[in-house]
């Protein structure tokens, strides 16, 4: 039982930074990023194949924060030139091809058959029961400081600009700030961010393959921030344990009702997710937390 | 802060909104704009600023030619403009509209947020007293903790106005800055205009309250259809017969 | 030579499955404003209730008559249900939900059909062979249902009043309201045809390939993208389009691989927007 508690907050807190890096994207500046999974690969693969070649976490993380970060530099050049409708396309479409490359290049990524054996993070640090622990801690701080990132950016003068580029891009740039510069970073910060997540995702899951990475992956998220209130960090928060709740709680779902096989379970899952989607775009757009309105 | 605008033309879907404007505007002055509604003078305002791009004209700005540049780059160089519908930030509050507006903030950085959060800190001791000067004198003071969307049509008109001057511009151009706005408060933007303008602030501005307008600036031009139908001192342009039929209705 | 014109052929029949999506897509964008994320998935539905209705009644032109009446259906429910209570609302909102239904369906197809494969029952003709290339002649009965389907389309928007009233509301709905069209049956109208097109693209694909719940997703960024290529709004555009990229697309799959197909329709859709957002077509608006 214990050991499933573990398992379920390690997931919980990597879509966590899956979720802050969105509600930055979405949530603060207004981007309409239907492609994050795409960042979450990248970091991912990063990871595992570095990490095959023995390569320290300490090194593979920031590769990974550093490729899914300069992988949303194309994307956000894009958005710049493209309005909010199409660009939301347009990333979906980008994250689509990062899952074809995946499938695709299999030198490189093993390609359906996916990479398998990737060393748990904490191997040889600590006895292997610890092991989930430990990752949980780790992950648990690195969660706490995004968090405080977040928040920091929140509240900064960085923080008004972009949730004014958000309100209204045209007034931005009659007062001489330019609003490129400004939803680039916000874009590849959230990527790196995401990317960590692939990293923390690829060795708890020991075997990554590129069917992991589709676009649901996307629309779980933004169904997380969504119910847990678009703009706030706390938002990210809530709605993120909601949406593992939902996860989650199909699982227990199943042990009651016995006859419905795995796959079933995955298209009620995907059911659902649609489903909330819609409810919650026609009828509490805001979230549970409240809009973008603190006051 | 000079300004000039030559044959400027734009026309959209077959008619011309704009129709080979030209004036100069000297820096440091104030100038007004009239005319009926569909003059172009919004128009003129966003070709000027950048926003718009028209078919064919220049527009020089202390000197240079900046018909190419885009708005970001024209309002850096001192040019920035209100919009005749404020474009309030609306979920941020009253003061956070005004503190975005001042250029040039470290904390807006990301390297500086995080590595220089001192200096970050002192920088915005400093804009907030500012802003506390500015939330007063535009009597917005109450509001000032307030979502800006929620603010009534006048307040935001106020906001947008505060927005402006944050900036610190020698260039304002005011897009209908008194509509809907009480006389008193009018009177003392008025004088705030021309305090500014004693230090060097150039303003051109938009508006229909002819009253309040001929108290502030000194030269007038008139825009009808496109063209610019009468310039010159407010006095003599409001007894213009060819500006009474086109615009004041040939009463007095 | 002949596997040259072979893909060719292969690749027209990929090109009007795409066109026809984009004739969808195209129709709703251009009457509703918003680009419509469950076509894909309302391909599969076509296809997956064409299946079970050849099934149960044994005959395919029955069934896929049962298919396009589903897709129609389901084109008027979705508007009725969600799309018009997000009128007021952006764009984003109403392609966030056509995602989130387009979901719901692809999962409520997995619940009742399960992931397995499965194939249309289709007559064993041999291929003819003209001038030396195989011909299947289902291939071209499905171009003729396809042509069919376009006719049928192109006169509903140009031959009858209530498709004059669709272009007039893709025109100018302000305009359109005031003069005193009545926007929701139009609305209707449009979303029963869009639906029905829908159908008609999915079964094809459906009969050229095989039927899974994925099978419509796969088409979507295709459909996006050829709707944007012919100009949004541009019905023909959009059919021409459609037809270009799925054979450029079939064609290039000896050189890019199988995979990168998709590829191909992704690099058309952001060289489109970037370089010329009206498409091949369209008029003024701009993708900014």
């Amino acid at each position: 039982m214990e050991a499933y508690i573990i398992a379920i907050a390690i997931i919980t807190a990597i879509y966590v930074l899956l979720a802050l890096g969105l509600n930055l994207q979405y949530g603060l500046t207004g981007l309409i990023n239907f492609g994050h999974v795409g960042f979450f690969c990248v970091g991912a693969y990063t990871a595992a194949l570095l990490s095959k070649h023995q390569i320290s976490p300490l090194v593979t993380f920031p590769v990974a924060a550093l490729l899914a970060a300069l992988a949303a530099w194309p994307l956000g050049v894009v958005s710049l030139r493209l309005r909010e409708d199409y660009f939301a396309i347009v990333s979906l479409g980008f994250s689509e091809v990062v899952r074809l490359v995946a499938t695709s290049e299999r030198w490189l990524t093993n390609g359906v058959q996916g990479i398998s054996g990737i060393p748990k993070l904490m191997d040889g640090l600590v006895p292997r029961a610890a092991e989930p622990v430990a990752v949980l801690a780790l992950l648990v701080a690195v969660n706490l400081g995004a968090i405080l990132m977040m928040r920091r950016i929140a509240s900064s003068p960085f923080g008004r600009v972009i949730e004014a580029i958000r309100d209204n891009e045209e007034a931005v740039k009659s007062l001489g700030k330019d609003p490129a510069g400004f939803k680039m970073k916000v874009l590849m910060l959230g990527a790196a961010l995401a990317g960590v997540a692939g990293a923390f995702y690829a060795h708890y899951i020991s075997f990554i393959s590129p069917e992991q990475f589709v676009p649901l992956v996307t629309f779980q998220i933004w169904m997380a921030i969504i119910m847990g209130g678009v703009g706030r960090v706390s938002g990210a928060l809530v709605g993120t344990l909601i949406l593992m709740l939902f996860l989650e709680g199909s699982r227990f779902l199943r042990d009651i009702i016995p006859f419905i096989p795995d796959v079933e379970m995955a298209s009620i899952r995907l059911g659902v997710v649609g489903v909330a989607i819609v409810l919650f775009t026609l009828y509490r757009p805001q979230g549970l937390m409240g809009d973008f309105t603190r006051r | 802060m000079r300004l000039e605008i030559e044959s400027l033309t734009m026309a959209y879907g077959g008619l011309k909104v704009v129709d080979n404007l030209s004036f100069t505007m000297p820096a440091g002055d104030i100038v007004g704009v009239i005319g009926p509604n569909g003059a172009g003078k919004s128009t003129m305002f966003s070709i000027v600023t950048g926003f718009l791009v028209a078919d064919a004209g220049d527009v020089r700005f202390r000197g240079e030619t900046v018909t190419a540049l885009s708005p970001v780059a024209r309002a850096k160089s001192g040019m920035v403009r209100t919009f005749q519908v404020p474009r309030e930030f609306s979920h941020l509050t009253v003061r956070e509209n005004l503190l975005a507006a001042a250029p040039s903030q470290s904390g807006e950085r990301l390297l500086d947020l995080f590595f220089r959060p001192s200096r970050v800190r002192a920088e915005e001791a400093l804009l907030a007293k500012r802003v506390d000067e500015l939330l007063e004198f535009l009597k917005l003071g109450k509001v000032a903790g307030i979502s800006a969307g929620r603010l009534s049509g006048g307040q935001k008109k106020l906001l947008e106005l505060g927005r402006a001057l944050m900036t610190g511009a020698k260039l304002i151009l005011l897009d209908e800055p008194f509509a809907g706005v009480n006389p008193v408060l009018i009177e003392e933007i008025s004088q705030r205009i021309l305090e500014l303008n004693a230090d060097g602030v150039g303003f051109l501005i938009i508006e229909h309250d002819l009253g309040a307008l001929t108290r502030v600036v000194s030269t007038l031009h008139v825009m009808d259809r496109g063209c610019l139908i009468a310039s010159g001192r407010p006095a003599e342009v409001l007894k213009d017969p060819v500006v009474r039929a086109a615009y004041l209705g040939g009463a007095s | 030579m002949t596997g040259f014109l072979e893909l060719l052929v292969a690749g027209l029949n990929t090109g009007l499955v795409v066109g026809l999506a984009a004739l969808a897509v195209t129709l709703v964008f251009g009457v509703a404003r918003f680009a419509n994320a469950t076509t894909g998935d309302a391909m599969s539905l076509g296809a997956y209730a064409a299946f079970a209705g050849a099934n149960v009644t044994g005959s395919l032109i029955v069934g896929s008559a049962i298919g396009v009446a589903a897709g129609a259906l389901v084109g008027a429910a979705s508007y009725l249900l969600v799309f018009r209570k997000l009128v007021e609302r952006s764009a984003v909102t109403a392609l966030l939900a056509s995602i989130g239904i387009g979901l719901f369906i692809r999962a409520a197809i997995g619940l009742a059909f399960g992931h397995q494969q499965k194939t249309f029952q289709l007559p064993l003709v041999r291929p003819w062979r003209i001038f030396d290339i195989r011909i299947h002649p289902n291939d071209l009965n499905l171009a003729l249902v396809a042509a069919l389907a376009l006719a049928v389309t192109f006169f509903v928007l140009h031959g009858t009043p209530i498709g004059r009233r669709m272009r007039a509301v893709a025109d100018d709905l302000s305009l359109a309201r005031v003069s005193g069209i009545a926007p929701a049956r139009v609305m209707i109208a449009l979303w029963l045809l869009a639906g029905a097109v829908t159908s008609v693209a999915g079964i094809m694909l459906g009969i050229k390939a095989v039927i899974t719940p994925e099978m419509g997703w796969e088409m979507l960024l295709p459909a996006f993208a050829a709707a944007i290529l012919g100009g949004i709004g541009h019905p023909v555009g959009a059919v021409v389009a459609g037809i270009l990229l799925g054979t450029v697309q079939e064609m290039s799959t000896p050189f890019v691989g199988f995979t990168y197909k998709i590829a191909i329709s992704f690099l058309v859709l952001l060289l489109a927007l970037l370089l010329r957002p009206q498409g091949l077509f369209g008029r003024v608006a701009g993708a900014r």
